[in-house]
């Protein structure tokens, strides 16, 4: 039965992947702190912005989807289209909630929870596999792991790159006229590290290009056909960023045009650094919501300015949440396509 | 009376624009205190001059209107554009709360009670002027040294917490005056005093938010 539905099912999975390649775009905040600054064209920033996203996603995303799509399950496993479709299911869902309540979701921390779940299910209900043997334990906890050390790293990289450039340089400053001048030198600092940040968001986005990996592992799809559409995606990317992203960035600049680019330059770069060290050279996907929430809060400790811990607290809860409930979700999904003989 | 080329506007940077119209007003200010220094002298004509002076002015109208061109189009440093046009907008306060008190003062030819008012009204507005100039200073400042502003502030407000004491001191000498208190002159003094109190506290709240700025900009080690 499950054969009947494989070609529509792989299509239904390359079209969610696509789509889901687009939201990424849509949702990405990267640039807004350069948008803010004014000193570029709205344009300018979103086609940056795009290029960086759709660039790593191109070419530097293979660690990351070959862990999510491949490593990180144990040796008796292998992908089910009906896996897939559960796991995109479950993530979307549970990110939708998220939009609703108003809370920043983590995209990578529903979809690996999604496929903790169908992984479990799958082990006990069709597999017959050993549930320690399930997962490829030292990925998965280095995942875990880094979900907890990525933010904190974030928060350490921030507070000390501020105090190294306000103690060497930003305190030399003593008039507005020199600290505008400086600061218009930082815009173009930001603009580097904003392409630099970009190319490592897009790198590091498991989500869509882990899906298409597990359909190439598993031989759905063939290795011309998975390039093929991490170029689609990372071109999906882009358009999210540039057709439907706008309405976020401008909205989240017209909040930041206070902000210092000094301010957003640190920011940036210490996510940028992050995200880059977790794709190159652990191979793990982060949340980059997560990463720039904590560089945020470093900052603010770095000028002693006040954190929003009642906000920060909601967002733990959500984060927390994420993981068991995606699993959830997709879990009884899958165990529901189980229930019709779709394995 | 000031008048300014459009072309020398044109060429002057936001800055020196803010500078050039802080110069304006405070020059406004001085000659309004000059004023009402002419009327304790009783020497009406140099009052009315003075006064007119103050209210005929508008070279600061050209002044503005090139400030907000150039502000609204410049791309750069848009995180002190919003600080920029709020400080340029509290010294056109000052001008409008100038005008004002002239205005009124040229209501009436008042004279004064006695000598000790006229004594202890010239001590306010000497310190008046202390803090305009004051003020035009720290404004100056902003571009260059906020530290040094920042200290000019405070020493503003420590002149305005003493003015305000001697401003009280003549209020209550105006309520005990054996006089009429519907009549032009005691009137007329009351909103002479309430008047400068009113330019004095907008000195010390400007100053304030200099102040603010300066916290807001300064990265200490």
């Amino acid at each position: 039965m499950a054969t009947e539905y494989g070609p529509i099912i792989i299509v239904v999975l390359i079209v969610l992947a696509v789509c889901l390649s687009f939201s990424i775009g849509a949702n990405d905040e990267t640039v807004a702190p350069l948008a803010a600054a004014g000193t570029l064209k709205f344009k300018f920033v979103l086609v940056l912005g795009g290029i960086g996203i759709a660039f790593g996603m191109i070419f530097l995303s293979e660690g990351v989807a070959s862990l999510v799509g491949e490593k990180i399950l144990g040796p008796g496993i292998k992908y089910t289209i009906f896996m897939l479709l559960s796991v995109l299911i479950s993530s979307i869902l549970w990110l939708v909630i998220g939009s609703f309540s108003g809370v920043p979701l983590s995209s990578t921390h529903s979809l690996i929870g999604s496929i903790f779940g169908v992984v479990i299910v799958y082990a006990l209900y069709v597999g017959n596999v050993d549930l320690a043997t399930a997962f490829n334990q030292e990925k998965l906890m280095s995942v875990v792991i880094s979900w907890f050390i990525s933010p904190l790293a974030g928060l350490v990289v921030t507070y000390v790159l501020y105090k190294i450039i306000a103690k060497f340089f930003l305190s030399k400053l003593k008039g507005l006229n020199q600290i505008e001048k400086n600061e218009s030198r930082f815009t173009w600092a930001l603009l580097a590290s904003v392409f630099f940040a970009e190319i490592w968001v897009g790198a590091n986005s498991a989500e869509a290009l882990g899906i298409l990996y597990a359909m190439y592992s598993t031989g759905e799809i063939s290795l011309v056909t998975y390039y093929l559409f991490v170029v689609i995606c990372g071109i999906f990317a882009f358009l999210g960023l540039y057709i439907a992203g706008r309405y976020v960035i401008r909205n989240l600049a017209s909040q930041l045009t206070d902000a210092r680019p000094s301010d957003g330059f640190i920011i940036q770069l210490s996510s940028a650094l992050i995200l880059m060290v977790c794709t190159v050279v652990y191979s793990v996907p982060i949340s980059h919501s997560h990463v720039i929430v904590f560089c945020i809060i470093g900052m603010n400790i770095a000028q002693k300015k006040e954190v929003d811990y009642k906000g920060l607290g909601k967002m733990g809860i959500f984060w927390v949440l994420t993981f068991p409930i995606a699993a959830l979700f997709a879990g009884f999904l899958y165990f529901g396509f189980i229930s019709f003989g779709l394995y | 009376m000031l008048e300014f080329d459009e072309d020398t506007l044109k060429k002057k940077s936001i800055d020196e624009l803010t500078h050039l119209f802080m110069d304006s007003i405070n020059e406004q200010n001085l000659k309004l205190i000059e004023g009402i220094e002419y009327l304790i002298e009783e020497d009406f004509d140099n009052f009315q001059k003075n006064l007119d002076y103050v209210i005929q002015t508008t070279a600061e109208v050209q002044i503005k209107k090139r400030f907000e061109k150039k502000i609204f189009k410049s791309k750069k440093a848009a995180f002190t554009k919003a600080d920029r046009l709020k400080l340029f907008s509290k010294i056109n306060d000052m001008k409008s709360i100038g005008e004002f008190l002239a205005r009124k003062l040229l209501l009436y030819r008042v004279i004064f009670p006695d000598q000790e008012f006229k004594v202890r009204l010239e001590v306010i507005l000497n310190s008046l002027k202390n803090i305009s100039n004051n003020l035009s200073k720290a404004v100056k400042l902003i571009g260059t040294d906020l530290i040094k502003a920042h200290d000019i502030c405070e020493d503003i407000k420590e002149e305005r917490r003493e003015m305000r004491k001697s401003e009280w001191a003549l209020l209550t000498r105006l309520w005990n005056y054996d006089m009429d208190y519907l009549s032009r002159t005691f009137a007329y003094l009351k909103d002479l005093l309430e008047g400068i109190m009113m330019l004095a506290d907008h000195i010390k709240t400007f100053s304030e938010s200099i102040q603010f700025l300066s916290t807001k900009y300064l990265i200490f080690k």
